[in-house]
């Protein structure tokens, strides 16, 4: 195999690594969507129990995004990886499978990112909900709304408002944390870089492009989320 | 309103023997009131008395310990849970009555993420599940009645307070309620505002409309209602037409709140 040149690095052609790296970084955006959505699900629940929760609710809420927050990240991918897969083993020899079944890696990594951001969601949401006007939601009560209209109607829009700058940092940690989910095997953006790098000479390019194509990820959302932010703060007065 | 027609219609709220404690202290010890159908009922009282909880408990905002409240004829059903607390038996219920009730709030409550005229048009759309184009027009009648017709497409932080409430008084209006509920609607108002608000409410009452009013305006207890009712510490002190308890009540207390 002929030495490639920079530009070979980033062309689709055949001997190209284009379509490769573009290949990676779809996976990155799938991670980080997936792991984003699932830390929003179990922020929303985080949230509503230690807000409204009883002291048994409250508690394991309080346990959880303390344990999440002070676990190294990576760690957390390990553990769901070996440990989902130690899972995935016992259930398969139960059905005559021998030997050791992994879990999925995008599984694994989807829902560690999840769960750890998760932590950081619950945190965010329950922030932003105490800056809710409690009499708005009060209103909401008062003309009869049940408690799922109510949520979707009035409280989530007005809890958004409030968490979207904090969704933001959360969204930049999930994207950046997706990289970890190399080590489960997974060919995202930067495990697709160190293959790029180990089969040629010239690791630097490659790493060099996939840093630009991280950044072009996290300007896009970034754009995506000022848009957003301003839709939901309409009816706020800047001053 | 017509005095004789005040005895013989029928009732729209009744709230008997209610009691209500937060924690130790006992702020509701044993109020019963009734509200006939276009009676305007004043509610006055210093703070703390408890005149602002009892409109509360109407519609259930605060679930009272004890006692009973019927709105139109159906008494709501409380149950007491394990944990001792009193509690609505059916949440269905509870969430139906509020929708037949129009509330009114000190601090105005509108939804700050909503239009003016999507405010006004949320409950009937979404509670009611009334064909959107029919309260857009009902709603639009409705700014226009109450003079804010013009902010429609506003947001309620590019209204004055006078503004805020008057589109409050729209959206409790526009579930066509049974009773209105007004607790303090001008408590919060900058003083060149609260005439505003006032009229709109007076020309309610000329409708005939069924109004609870916690108030702190004098000359609105004196002249719009058809009966006022005076609350202290937790029970009802003096109670009768304006004429009456404002010339000669047999209250010391009440005299000397009107006075102040």
């Amino acid at each position: 195999m002929t030495e490639p040149g920079f530009l070979d690095i980033i062309s689709f052609g055949a001997d190209g690594w284009g379509a490769a790296l573009a290949a990676g970084a779809w996976m990155t955006i799938l991670i980080a969507i997936a792991g984003f959505a699932i830390g929003g699900l179990i922020g929303t629940f985080g949230a509503w129990a230690k807000i409204s929760g009883g002291p048994v609710v409250r508690g394991c809420a309080e346990a959880y995004t303390t344990i999440l927050r002070g676990i190294p990240d990576l760690l957390v991918i390990y553990l769901f990886y070996f440990g989902g897969s130690a899972v995935v083993t016992a259930v398969g020899q139960l059905f005559g499978a021998e030997g050791f079944v992994s879990l999925p890696g995008f599984i694994a990594g989807a829902l560690a990112v999840g769960i750890t951001s998760g932590a950081q969601q619950t945190e965010v949401y329950r922030g932003a909900f105490r800056a809710v006007h409690p009499g708005e939601l009060e209103a909401a009560t008062a003309c009869g709304m049940g408690r799922l209209l109510k949520f979707r109607r009035i409280t989530a829009p007005l809890t958004l408002r409030y968490a979207l700058p904090g969704l933001g940092n959360v969204w930049q940690v999930v994207l950046k944390e997706s990289a970890l989910v190399s080590v489960t095997g997974v060919v995202e953006l930067l495990r697709q870089a160190q293959i790029g790098a180990g089969s040629t000479s010239r690791p630097f390019d490659f790493f060099f492009i996939a840093a630009m194509i991280y950044l072009a990820i996290s300007t896009v959302s970034g754009l995506i989320l000022q848009v957003t932010e301003r839709r939901f703060s309409r009816g706020v007065r800047r001053g | 309103m017509n005095m004789s027609a005040a005895v013989t219609a029928p009732v729209a709220i009744r709230v008997h023997d209610l009691h209500k404690s937060f924690g130790p202290v006992e702020v509701l010890k044993g109020v019963s009131l009734e509200a006939r159908e276009g009676e305007v009922i004043s509610i006055l009282g210093s703070s703390g008395s408890g005149k602002s909880t009892l409109l509360r408990c109407i519609n259930m905002l605060e679930v009272p310990n004890s006692g009973t409240i019927e709105v139109a004829g159906e008494a709501i059903r409380l149950k007491t849970s394990s944990d001792g607390r009193s509690r609505p038996a059916d949440q269905k219920q509870v969430d139906r009555i509020r929708s037949e009730l129009g509330m009114v709030f000190q601090s105005f409550n509108l939804w700050s993420h909503k239009t003016v005229l999507e405010n006004v048009i949320e409950a009937p759309v979404h509670v009611l599940k009334r064909p959107r184009v029919e309260a857009v027009e009902e709603a639009e009648a409705l700014l226009a009645k109450v003079g804010i017709a013009d902010k429609r497409n506003h947001y309620p932080s590019h209204l004055s307070g006078g503004q805020q409430q008057r589109a409050a008084i729209a959206r409790a209006l526009a579930m066509r309620p049974k009773a209105m509920l007004f607790d303090e609607p001008t408590s919060a108002l900058d003083p060149e505002l609260v005439g505003e608000v006032l009229r709109v409410m007076r020309g309610l009452a000329e409708e005939g409309r069924t109004m609870l009013v916690v108030t702190h305006e004098m000359g609105f207890a004196r002249d719009v209602s058809s009966r006022v009712v005076f609350v202290h510490k937790g029970t009802i002190e003096e109670e009768g037409p304006p004429q009456e308890v404002f010339t000669r009540s047999k209250s010391e207390r009440f005299r000397q709140f009107i006075k102040s």
